[in-house]
C-alpha cells in the first residue's frame, strides 16, 4: 500500500495533556489510523510516574518515506493536540513554531499549586489571547462539555480526535476511527466512541 | 503481521518467537510491560518475584536446568540483583540467560540516572542494544543465541524512551527453542568456592577474548559508509537520533556495546576525516575509544545528563543555535504529579505532615507526599531503605529521638526488601514507627500482583502474605491495624506508637483509588455547599487534585453571602474527580461537605 505524499515528511504530532486523560489511547488511535494506511509511524510516550495526575506528553511520526525516531526535536511540531488548555501552552512553548496547527480542550485540570491557593492558574481568555498573539488559528474547543454530554468526560479524547478529523491536516476519516477504535474498545463501547468523534468534528466546524 | 508496537512489547514478542520459555521479573518503569506482556503467551512462564535478586536467581535456576530465562528489571534493579550477577558470569549457564536492563536517562520514573551499559564491564558479561522496536524483537533472539554459543549470561539493554515507544514490528510464528530440560551436575562450574572460581575466572577472560573477536564480524555491528567527513559511532536509541540529525553522515552502528568491536572501529575512523560518539549518559563508548589512540569527539559537545533528541544532537555536534520557538507570553504553573483523588496515602501523609517527626520514606506513589502541603516524607533513597535509615537515625538520636523516628515504606516495596530492615528493628531494638502503607498492589507501575495481594502475575489465586502476621512473627510486640482513610484513628494510632518504646509496626491499609475503580467500585462523589463553606482552606492542605480554591470575583463579591468579613473565597469539588474518600469531610470543622447528588 503507498501512502499519499504528506504535506511535510515527517509529519510530527503531539498529543498532550493531564495523566488519566486518556492520552496515550488517543495517540495509539491515530497512530494505528495511520499505520494501517500504510504509513511509517513511530510513537513515543511518557509514562510512569507522569501517570499520577503530572504532564502527559505522546509524540507521534508519520512518513510516507521511512521509520523516525519518537523524539520531535525542540520547535518542529506540525501539530499539537491538547486536552488540558495550559498543557497546550507548555507544548507550544517547546515545541511549537509559527507554522504549527494546534487544537485545545478548553476545560482546565487545576496543579496541586493551584489547589492548595498559592499559584494562579490563568484565565482561559488570557490563555487564548496569548496563544492568538502567535498563532491567529489555534482552535479551543470545549471537549470536555461535549464528553459529558455523551455521559463520560474520559470521551474527551475521542471527542478531540473528532475535532482533528474536522481540521484535514491528518489523512484519516471517519471510517479509519471506526475500525480503529473497533480494535481498541470493548465493541458495545464502539458507538458512544463514534459520537464522541462525531461531536467533536461538529465543534470544530 | 506487520504491527506498531513498543519496545517492550517487542521484547516480549521476540523473547515468545525465538523459544523463550520462562521469565522472572519484579515491576519497574520503565521494564514492566515486559513481563506482563511475556505472560500473556501460550506456553511460558512467567512470575512476579518479591525482588530482582530473587527473580534473577530463579531465572539462573530455570536457565541450569535447560531452559532459555530471562530476568527483567529496571536499570537500579541491576543493583538489587548485582550479587548473584557477577557470580553467574563466572558459572554461565546451561540454557541461555538474559537479563533485560531498562534504564531510564532523564530520570522520568527513577531516583537516579545511572548507565548500566557500566554492569556489562564490571560483571564482564556482553550487551547488545536495539534501536528501536524492530530491533527489539531480533535482539532478544540475538542474545540468547550468544548466550548459549559462548555459556555466559547476556544483558540486553533497553532505555525509557524505547521501551516505551511504538514502531513497526512484522511479527512471526515462534519457533521451538530446542531446549533440553534436564538436570545436569557440574559442581565445578557451579560451585563458586574460591578453588573452582579462580578456574572459571580464567574462563570469563577466555570468553571475554572471544567476544571481542565476534564482535568484528557480529552483523548487528555495521558500518554505513556516506559522507567520510563526519564519522559517528552510536548504539541505542542515540544512533536513531543521530540519523536524523546528520543523515549525510557516516555512521558506525553498534549493535554490541560491550565488548566493543576494536578493529571495526579503527577501520571505520580510518575512513573518515572527524570521528564522534553520540551516547546518552556516561561516554563509556567514549572512552574506550579513546584508550584505542584514537582521537574522538563526544561529551565535549554533547550533555552527560538526560536523554537526547534529535534536536540536541544536531545543536551540540553542529554548533549552531536551536530553532526559535513559539513564546506564548502567559505564565502557566508548573504540574508535578500527585496522589490521585481518593488515593488512601494522603491521609497517612496528612496525619505524618502534622507530627514533627522524621519520616524516612521509600520508592512508590507514597514518595509524592514530600510535596507541599502533605509534607509528610522526607527521606527517599530506593527500595527498603526507610526502614533502615529510620533504624539508624534512631539509634543515633538515642533517648533524643524517642517518638520522632518514622519509616514509611509500600506493601510491595516492604516485600522487595524491606523485611530483613524490620527484622533488624527487633533484632537490634530501636524506637522507631514503621508504617507500611498497604493498598493491596504494586500501584506505582500499574497495579502488578505480589505476594500480598493473593494473587499470582497471571491472576490465579495463590498464598496470600498477612502482613500484620508477618510482623509478629519478626518479633514486633505492637502491631496495629489502621485504616489510612480515617483520620481520627490514624491520628490515635500513629501518637500511642510515637509514645512507646521500642519498634512498632502500623499496617495502613486501604485499597488504592486507581484499584477501586479498576474493580468497578461504586464511587459517592461529594459537593461542598458553598452556602456552608467559610473559606478557611483546611481542605485545601490535604493536595486533594478533585478540590479547588475559587477566589470571589466582582460579580460573586456582590451576590455571595459571606460568612466572614475576610472570606475571599470557597472550595469546590470537581464531582468527576471526587471518589468520595471523604478525608475532606472529615477535616471541615463547619460540616460544608456532603454527598453530591
Amino acid at each position: 500500500m503507498n501512502p499519499k505524499a504528506l504535506v511535510r515528511d515527517p509529519f510530527s504530532v503531539i498529543v498532550t495533556g493531564v495523566g488519566g486523560q486518556g492520552n496515550v489511547l488517543a495517540s495509539r488511535l491515530l497512530g494505528d489510523m495511520l499505520a494501517a494506511k500504510g504509513y511509517f509511524v513511530t510513537i513515543g510516550e511518557t509514562f510512569g510516574a507522569s501517570q499520577r495526575g503530572g504532564s502527559v506528553m505522546s509524540h507521534i511520526r508519520i512518513s510516507s518515506k521511512s521509520a523516525w525516531s519518537p523524539q520531535i526535536p525542540r520547535g518542529k511540531a506540525d501539530v499539537i493536540v491538547s486536552l488540558e488548555p495550559v498543557e497546550a501552552v507548555r507544548v507550544l512553548r517547546e515545541y511549537g513554531n509559527p507554522g504549527v496547527v494546534l487544537l485545545s480542550n478548553t476545560r482546565p485540570i487545576y496543579p496541586v499549586g493551584v489547589i492548595r491557593g498559592e499559584l494562579e492558574y490563568p484565565s482561559l481568555d488570557a490563555l487564548r489571547e496569548a496563544v492568538a498573539r502567535i498563532l491567529p488559528g489555534a482552535r479551543f474547543i470545549d471537549g470536555t462539555e461535549q464528553a459529558i454530554a455523551l455521559g463520560n468526560a474520559i470521551l474527551t479524547n475521542i471527542v478531540m480526535l473528532g475535532a482533528l478529523n474536522r481540521l484535514a491536516v491528518l489523512p484519516f476519516e471517519r471510517e479509519d476511527f471506526r475500525q480503529a477504535v473497533g480494535r481498541r474498545v470493548a465493541s458495545k463501547q464502539v458507538p458512544v466512541n463514534l459520537m464522541a468523534f462525531d461531536k467533536g468534528y461538529g465543534l470544530a466546524g | 503481521m506487520k504491527v506498531l508496537m513498543s519496545g517492550n512489547e517487542a521484547i516480549a514478542r521476540g523473547a515468545y518467537e525465538c523459544g523463550v520459555t520462562f521469565a522472572a521479573a519484579y515491576p519497574g518503569t520503565p521494564s514492566t510491560e515486559i513481563t506482563e506482556e511475556f505472560s500473556k503467551y501460550e506456553g511460558v512462564y512467567a512470575e512476579w518475584s518479591p525482588n530482582e535478586k530473587v527473580a534473577l536467581e530463579v531465572a539462573i535456576g530455570a536457565s541450569l536446568a535447560g531452559a532459555n530465562a530471562m530476568a527483567v528489571m529496571k536499570h537500579v534493579g541491576v543493583n538489587v540483583a548485582a550479587d548473584p550477577l557477577f557470580t553467574v558470569s563466572y558459572t554461565g549457564t546451561n540454557g541461555g540467560l538474559v537479563i533485560v536492563t531498562a534504564d531510564d536517562p532523564s530520570l522520568h520514573s527513577s531516583q537516579n540516572e545511572q548507565d548500566n551499559r557500566n554492569y556489562a564491564k564490571f560483571a564482564k558479561i556482553p550487551m547488545i542494544e536495539p534501536s528501536d522496536s524492530a530491533e527489539a524483537k531480533d535482539f532478544i533472539r540475538i542474545a540468547f543465541e550468544i548466550a548459549r554459543k559462548f555459556d555466559t549470561p547476556v544483558f540486553l539493554r533497553t532505555t525509557t524512551r524505547l521501551s516505551h515507544s511504538k514502531s513497526v514490528v512484522e511479527t512471526g510464528e515462534p519457533k521451538p527453542s530446542g531446549a533440553v530440560l534436564e538436570i545436569r551436575h557440574d559442581p565445578r562450574k557451579y560451585v563458586m568456592v574460591p578453588a573452582n572460581a579462580r578456574l572459571r575466572r580464567l574462563a570469563v577472560e577466555e570468553r571475554m577474548k572471544k567476544l571481542a573477536e565476534f564482535a568484528e564480524t557480529f552483523p548487528e555491528n555495521r558500518i554505513e559508509m556516506n559522507d567520510p567527513s563526519m564519522g559517528i559511532v552510536a548504539a541505542g536509541m542515540a544512533y536513531s537520533y543521530a540519523r536524523e540529525a546528520f543523515p549525510e553522515a557516516s555512521f558506525l552502528k553498534l549493535g554490541m556495546v560491550h565488548p566493543i568491536p576494536a578493529g571495526m572501529i579503527r577501520a571505520f575512523a580510518a575512513r573518515v576525516d572527524r570521528l564522534y560518539v553520540v551516547e546518552e549518559l556516561d561516554p563509556f563508548l567514549e572512552e574506550q575509544i579513546r584508550a584505542l589512540g584514537l582521537p574522538v569527539a563526544g561529551k565535549e559537545h554533547l550533555p552527560f545528563t538526560n536523554e537526547f533528541d534529535p534536536g540536541i544532537v544536531e545543536t551540540a555536534l553542529s554548533g549552531k543555535a536551536a530553532n526559535v520557538k513559539a513564546l506564548p507570553q502567559v505564565t502557566i504553573p508548573p504540574r508535578p504529579p500527585n496522589l490521585c483523588p481518593g488515593c488512601p496515602h494522603r491521609g497517612l501523609f496528612y496525619v505524618l505532615g502534622k507530627t514533627k517527626t522524621f519520616v524516612a520514606g521509600d520508592i512508590g506513589c507514597y514518595t509524592l507526599s514530600f510535596m507541599k502541603p502533605l509534607a509528610g516524607l522526607h527521606s527517599c533513597i530506593c527500595m527498603g531503605a526507610s526502614v533502615g535509615m529510620a533504624h539508624g537515625m534512631s539509634k543515633a538520636l538515642g533517648e533524643g529521638g524517642h517518638g520522632k523516628v518514622v519509616g514509611v515504606i509500600g506493601d510491595s516495596t516492604f516485600i522487595h526488601s524491606g523485611i530483613t530492615s524490620l527484622l533488624n528493628t527487633v533484632y537490634n531494638q530501636s524506637d522507631v514507627v514503621i508504617v507500611i502503607c498497604d493498598n493491596r498492589t504494586t500501584a506505582m507501575t500499574g497495579m502488578q500482583q505480589h505476594p500480598a495481594t493473593g494473587y499470582t502475575l497471571q491472576g490465579a489465586r495463590t498464598r496470600q502474605l498477612d502482613i500484620p502476621s508477618l510482623g509478629t512473627v519478626l518479633g514486633i510486640e505492637n502491631v496495629r491495624v489502621i485504616n489510612p482513610l480515617d483520620l481520627k484513628e490514624t491520628r490515635e494510632v500513629i501518637k500511642e506508637e510515637l509514645e512507646r518504646k521500642g519498634p512498632s509496626l502500623v499496617v495502613a491499609q486501604s485499597p488504592c483509588a486507581l484499584l477501586l475503580k479498576k474493580k468497578g467500585g461504586e464511587e459517592k462523589p461529594l459537593r461542598i455547599d458553598p452556602d456552608v463553606c467559610t473559606g478557611c482552606k483546611v481542605c485545601l492542605g490535604l493536595g486533594c487534585p478533585a478540590i479547588s480554591w475559587r477566589k470571589f470575583d466582582a460579580e460573586t463579591e456582590k451576590t455571595f453571602k459571606k460568612k466572614t468579613k475576610k472570606q475571599e473565597g470557597i472550595a469546590v469539588i470537581d464531582r468527576d474527580l471526587c471518589n468520595g474518600c471523604t478525608l475532606c469531610s472529615q477535616v471541615c470543622k463547619f460540616k460544608a461537605v456532603e454527598e453530591a447528588k
